[in-house]
């Protein structure tokens, strides 16, 4: 009788840890099951607004895998041709440079090409931008005066400006900001930025850690992308921020124009709805929904952010496109040398 | 009844022999968690391997290694230090002494393992810059992670018979020769392994040194990961990392070696007279509500201020729900796979002295100490080419969570299975039980106060895993982890601060949990 009741919860043992690995066995997908997979590295907020449009105008459901998007692209390249990815939407166009540069990515239709100008697209076609974000100067308001900033970027890494700027070097968008100095200026003088950097600046982990640095007062200047700022103005109130944003503009590439993105995976087996999706994306209703949730400026002409962004046309930024920067394989040898990375 | 005569009659003589069968079977199983914590170990070497002693020699040699190598131990060992400093005295004083509320002080040393370290990061390093960089890292950290200490050593405190303690006093000794020449040393294993625990954490943590802008190891491997997309130099920085936890491995073996913990009059621990405070009352109160309010009070009053000032309180809450659902899904069965998995081979360890047991034993030490995106990363790359078909379901993150923390439940389940004598399961055989029968009805039942400690120490982890999660965890599947590193992504610090708060007290359960296990009396075992 004991026995019988040792063994009854044996199998009741073995019966709940078959379920719990049951739990975990696939699903098998139905065959005409048109639900898309995509791989998201962008902020929130902007991927729920377009995913919400997108599936009440198409009837195509979208179930998103967030992550960041290096790590997404890492974990991309490591999926390789079994990639169950449909779409990649990126914070930053170099992760979709380096999974295009492994032939993970198939061509955008020309009719979506065609819907932005082609600068903020990849040259063959294999990506697309969706939003622009220009990189600018963070500056705590009572720490320093507008009037006191520089007029180049470059100037930071001097001996002034101890202990008063905050970078973060492991931001893709600092990355590409390093690649345009050395393509405006020559790998001597990036080289010499960044070791004036690491010596007088402050690293933070992220672009918005080094904002929120600023408006906390921990720290004068940060360099980092505009809608950082944005963010935290939104979650603080207009009327509570300590800081403010500096464009420093004339073709400096402290004014730098980056791009969110997206492609899709050559090996998708629902191209044509990962197309779609993507030319979603950049159809005026698509990028109202984008720029009515993060404050980047639409690439479509004609639409218009709600964010009291300064004007595009008046940014003058760096006479650089998202493509020239690339994968960004350039910072990181100049981040390693200067002993950054 | 011929089985019984047969087995009765071979174990008089065949002794040691007489358990074969049943470490046979134990081989098998202790096979699995080997097999799986050599997944990582594997992908981590081939990848350093295709980047070519050049690629690997270059990396070693460089300024920048020495430092990560620098900042990372002087981390791990001043956290270590001055965590078991606090973790001990708190025991102590709330075991041997007559301080007065101490039920309350023990609530208050045990709830700081509810607070995952990068919410209390983010509370600390909001305060300012002087609370970011190693001083305020070591600080943040060592109060986060003292319980760890605390626990074990209260535990092992409250066993202890004060008989000792009062045979060196009543021969004259002073309390402070009593505590260094008996207390110290029958406490050494409890705080010995919870302090390479807590070394260990410090390893592979990155959460809260992100935050405050500490670099080790672990955040240079993550930084790789930032910036560049094929890995070699992730990888022999992975690879430096598994070395780093070889002596914390073999440190817990060592110190385990050779101690015999004794099973005669466990049952008969009484409380002994406790030493007097007098004026000191007080101050040793004060210590603790600063512990407290740097531990607790602080992250929990910046949740709060946030909550208050945040516009962005409320959005998305929604999720709140399906985030504990997907917690929830995602950590208990994650919890019993990886206790099911480290029960053999703990079994194997005390009953076997091969090189295999011993090997299969520390394995696991050695991965723990390593970043879970690194981890991650490997399960993605192998299940994909080798079983495609389990690829992005609960399976692979299950088998994920199991290889990074296989040790926490080793530990704790072998607190117990330590005290379980052998003689007791051989006294079973000779009845005429099968190996598997003994095991049921004499092993198991002792095992229950280890078992569930594992788990809750276990589940508590798994609670606030987030990069293997986010990697690995079907497509879709939110938890409240990955749900307040998105709103603190997007600066939204009132929206994650709910998510916070429930993963806070969502956490107190299991730590409740282990707190009863580990602080009951031990004479309540027998009845359970």
């Amino acid at each position: 009788m004991y026995d019988v009741t040792r063994r009854q919860l044996m199998h009741l043992g073995v019966g709940a840890a078959g379920a719990a690995m049951l739990s975990g066995l696939p699903v098998p997908a139905r065959a005409e099951d048109q639900t898309l997979a995509l791989y998201n590295g962008q902020h929130r907020p902007p991927v729920e607004a377009l995913v919400a449009a997108f599936t009440a105008a198409t009837g195509i459901a979208v179930v998103t895998r967030n992550g960041n998007s290096a790590q997404l692209a890492s974990q991309l390249i490591e999926e390789g041709a079994n990639s169950p990815a449909d779409v990649f939407w990126s914070e930053e166009s170099p992760s979709l440079v380096a999974i295009a540069e492994k032939g993970l990515l198939a061509p955008l239709q020309a009719e979506t090409l065609k819907q932005i100008p082609a600068k903020y697209a990849a040259r063959d076609g294999a990506w697309i931008g969706a939003g622009a974000r220009s990189r600018v100067v963070v500056y705590n308001k009572s720490m320093i005066e507008e009037s006191a900033l520089p007029k180049t970027v470059l100037d930071f890494a001097g001996e002034a400006w101890t202990d008063k700027v905050a970078f973060a070097p492991n931001s893709g968008a600092f990355q590409q900001q390093v690649v345009a100095v050395s393509l405006l200026k020559g790998r001597d003088v990036a080289l010499a930025w960044l070791k004036g950097l690491r010596q007088h600046g402050r690293i933070y982990n992220s672009d918005s850690a080094a904002v929120e640095a600023v408006e906390g007062g921990d720290i004068a200047v940060a360099l980092s992308n505009n809608y950082y700022w944005y963010a935290l103005e939104q979650e603080l109130g207009p009327e509570n921020m300590n800081s403010a944003l500096y464009f420093i503009g004339q073709g400096d590439p402290g004014t730098l124009i980056t791009v969110s993105g997206a492609g899709v995976l050559k090996t998708s087996k629902k191209a044509e709805a990962a197309q779609r999706f993507v030319a979603f994306m950049v159809s005026a209703e698509g990028q109202a929904a984008i720029v009515g949730a993060i404050a980047e400026y639409p690439l479509r002409p004609g639409v218009v952010s709600p964010f009291p962004l300064k004007p595009f046309d008046q940014l003058d930024p760096a006479p650089l496109t998202p493509a020239d920067l690339g994968d960004a394989a350039e910072a990181l040898a100049l981040l390693r040398e200067a002993d950054l990375a | 009844m011929t089985s019984a005569a047969s087995a009765s009659d071979g174990s008089s003589r065949r002794g040691a022999a007489a358990s074969a069968p049943a470490s046979r079977w134990l081989v098998a199983l202790a096979l699995i968690p080997t097999a799986l914590i050599a997944l990582p170990v594997i992908y981590v070497l081939m990848r350093s391997w295709g980047a070519g002693w050049q690629a690997i020699w270059s990396e070693l040699a460089r300024p920048r290694t020495l430092r990560l190598l620098g900042n990372t131990v002087t981390l791990c060992l001043s956290v270590t230090f001055f965590a078991s400093l606090i973790g001990y005295a708190a025991a102590w004083f709330t075991e041997r002494t007559d301080l007065r509320g101490k039920w309350l002080w023990r609530v208050l040393c045990c709830l700081p393992l509810a607070m995952p370290a990068f919410v209390a990061s983010f509370a600390w390093k909001s305060l300012g810059p002087s609370f970011q960089g190693m001083p305020g890292a070591i600080l943040i950290l060592s109060m986060e992670s003292f319980p760890l200490i605390f626990l074990p050593v209260a535990a092992s405190l409250r066993s202890m018979d004060p008989g000792m303690e009062e045979v060196s006093r009543s021969l004259g000794k002073g309390p402070g020769t009593t505590f260094w020449k008996v207390t110290l040393p029958r406490t050494l294993p409890a705080l010995g392994g919870g302090a390479l625990l807590v070394a260990a954490h410090m390893l592979s943590e990155f959460g809260a040194l992100a935050l405050l802008r500490v670099q080790t190891f672990t955040t240079a491997i993550f930084q790789q990961y930032e910036l560049q997309f094929d890995n070699a130099s992730a990888a022999v920085l992975s690879a430096l990392l598994m070395l780093l936890c070889l002596p914390v491995a073999f440190g817990e073996m060592w110190l385990r070696r050779g101690v015999r913990f004794s099973k005669v009059g466990r049952n008969t621990a009484r409380r002994g007279s406790p030493a007097r405070l007098g004026r000191a009352q007080p101050l040793v109160m004060l210590g603790f509500i600063a512990v407290a309010i740097v531990s607790l009070g602080v992250p929990f009053g910046r949740l709060g201020y946030w909550l208050v000032k945040g516009v962005s309180a409320g959005r998305g809450l929604d999720a709140l729900g399906p985030a504990l659902f997907g917690s929830l899904s995602l950590a208990l069965p994650g919890t019993v796979v990886t206790t099911l998995i480290a029960l053999p081979l703990v079994l194997l360890v005390l009953r076997s002295r091969g090189f295999f047991a011993r090997f299969a034993d520390r394995l696991p030490y050695v991965v723990h100490g390593l970043p879970g995106l690194v981890v991650a990363l490997a399960l993605v790359y192998l299940s994909i080419r080798l079983l495609p078909a389990i690829y992005q379901t609960r399976a692979v993150l299950f088998a994920a969570y199991a290889i990074l923390f296989l040790p926490l439940a080793q530990s704790a389940i072998r607190a117990s299975a330590e005290l379980v004598p052998r003689e007791l399961e051989e006294v079973a055989r000779t009845l005429g039980r099968s190996p598997l029968q003994a095991f049921v009805s004499v092993t198991l039942p002792s095992l229950a106060p280890g078992l569930g400690a594992a788990l809750a120490l276990v589940a508590l982890e798994l609670m606030r895993e987030l990069t293997a999660t986010l990697i690995l965890a079907p497509t879709g599947v939110v938890t409240l982890a990955t749900e307040v590193w998105s709103h603190t992504n997007d600066s939204a610090y009132a929206a994650a601060a709910p998510f916070a708060a429930l993963l806070v007290l969502i956490s107190g359960i299991p730590v409740y949990i282990f707190t009863l296990r580990t602080l009951r009396p031990r004479t309540d075992h027998q009845a359970l």
